[in-house]
């Protein structure tokens, strides 16, 4: 039996949603800029095709309509500790190859890096809200990768960033499902028969 | 034993009399119709050059007893050229369809086969029964980077040929126009006009994937048009109109994070509330509201008085003659 969501806690998850979703927003339209700056910089051609690169959080999903809103929130908040995991290692890539950080390219890799830490703690925020345990960080992230050649670091770069907006597009979708009354019954569902 | 026989434009026929002898005597018709003798070459029709005129039902029958000896249905026609694929999501997140067309006829029958593959998937798109140049799939996942790649072709009797689209997800979703458009004036208001419209109603879940809209407005006699941008909201109030002037207005939609916008809306037609307009004044009325506020004599700022045909003097001291009546009506009051 789901139990009622408070008329506060509602309040307070839709304010949340709304301000995710705008803070979604503003992430995707500077990894799309990012995107651009980072294939220009790099030298990449746009259209490149890029293999799946392990350790990103893939943001394709099937039957994305039947996910129940614990389950947006945990997948959403995983695959942005893995960014913010994949994003420090560029900035750090990007430094060895370039010798500085504050280059425009580095710069927009951390202020996204710094958006995408934001987002993670906004989702913290509103699996606190869902009363559901925020789930440990395992360790510090994904295991650091063989050490790649230039030109494979920056193949990989263009997924990561490539996967990036389109989560940040489906977790504006995420959070308008979340948003809707009747999500707070199906979380709160899933927090009552979770073991 | 009727056959149907498929030759291109321009290329020479030779059609044989079923079994008989290239020496047999036979009479050869079309649609009926004798076919002249210097077009056999023994019992073989031979057609040079043919073209679409040419098809129909060749006959062939046996000189004395007039039996038939062989039927044919020449269709003349042309392989296919490359044809025009399109394919959008105006359903999205529920799935795409794509449709399409040959650009010049084959005049002879053609069949179409698409391919969908979704990086190493195949999908199958299911064909509309009407139209019939159209399947649509149904989207297994979302948020896919792996692009969706389509192959089209088209096969006839006289040659295939085939093309490719490669598209991600987001490229493709174009949504229907808005519907519903409806445009009023503003009573007592003669600058404004309130615009309202609805969501396609094949956009099936505007709550999670809300649309973006585009308005654009200008006056029948004016080309340039007025744009403005929505978030939100099916309606909006235009407060720049030009007061009396009828407008054409239009609406598009987008979803609001990926994709392009839709076609324009049908058009609508709105002018303006005017003020009804005032008829000259006895001396009795004039007398009754002299001192009431003079303001409710006063036209409001857009709205003219009279036409500029109707202007009596130059420069500054022009004045038009119905106002020209009403001042000296005011005059006559205080002499």
């Amino acid at each position: 039996m789901a139990a009622a969501e408070s008329p506060s806690a509602a309040l307070r998850r839709r304010d949340l949603c709304s301000r995710g979703i705008r803070l979604a927003g503003k992430m995707r339209a500077d990894v799309v800029d990012l995107l651009d700056a980072y294939v220009e910089r790099q030298g990449l051609d746009a259209s490149a095709s890029v293999a799946a690169v392990e350790g990103v959080p893939p943001a394709a999903v099937e039957r994305w309509d039947e996910q129940t809103g614990t389950q947006r929130l945990l997948e959403n908040l995983a695959a942005y500790r893995a960014f913010r995991a994949l994003l420090a290692q560029m900035l750090e890539e990007q430094r060895e190859q370039l010798g500085e950080a504050d280059t425009g390219l580095g710069r927009a890799l951390a202020a996204v890096l710094l958006q995408v830490s934001a987002f993670a703690y906004h989702l913290e925020e509103l699996l606190r809200l869902e009363s559901r345990g925020i789930p440990g960080e395992e360790g510090d992230g994904p295991p650091p990768p063989p050490r790649l050649s230039l030109f494979e670091q920056k193949l990989r770069g263009l997924g990561v960033l490539r996967e990036l907006a389109q989560w940040a597009v489906r977790s504006a979708r995420d959070l308008r499902q979340l948003a809707k009354p009747s999500l707070a019954t199906d979380a709160a569902t899933s927090l009552a028969e979770s073991p | 034993e009727s056959h149907i026989q498929y030759e291109r434009v321009g290329a020479d026929v030779t059609m044989k009399c079923g079994s008989m002898d290239w020496d047999a005597a036979v009479t050869w018709t079309a649609n009926g119709t004798d076919i002249d003798e210097s077009h056999l070459n023994g019992s073989y029709l031979i057609l040079k050059n043919v073209d679409l005129s040419q098809s129909g039902q060749y006959s062939c029958y046996e000189g004395s007893s007039w039996h038939l000896k062989y039927q044919t249905y020449l269709r003349v026609g042309m392989p296919p050229k490359e044809p025009v694929l399109m394919c959008r999501s105006n359903n999205y997140p529920k799935g795409f369809y794509c449709s399409w067309h040959l650009p010049t006829p084959t005049y002879i029958p053609n069949s179409f086969n698409i391919s969908v593959i979704h990086g190493t998937k195949d999908m199958v798109c299911e064909k509309d029964a009407v139209p019939k140049n159209r399947c649509h799939i149904r989207y297994l996942q979302l948020f896919s980077t792996v692009k969706y790649k389509v192959t089209l072709t088209v096969t006839n009797a006289l040659g295939k040929n085939f093309t490719t689209l490669t598209f991600d997800e987001f490229a493709i979703v174009k949504p229907d126009p808005p519907e519903s458009v409806v445009a009023k004036p503003v009573p007592n208001n003669p600058r404004r006009l309130e615009v309202s419209w609805q969501n396609p109603s094949s956009w099936p879940d505007p709550e999670s994937f809300p649309l973006k809209f585009f308005l654009r407005y200008r006056p029948l006699i004016l080309d340039q048009w007025q744009h403005v941008e929505l978030s939100d909201g099916t309606s909006h109030t235009i407060t720049d109109a030009y007061a009396g002037k009828e407008y054409i207005i239009q609406v598009a939609a987008k979803d609001n994070d990926i994709g392009t916008w839709s076609d324009w809306s049908v058009a609508v037609h709105a002018t303006p509330w005017t003020e009804e307009p005032k008829h000259l004044t006895t001396e009795a009325q004039i007398t009754e509201t002299t001192s009431a506020s003079t303001s409710s004599f006063m036209a409001p700022p857009t709205t003219k008085i009279c036409d500029k045909g109707a202007m009596v003097g130059s420069g500054a001291v022009a004045v038009c003659w119905t106002a020209g009546l009403v001042v000296a009506a005011y005059s006559v009051l205080f002499i």
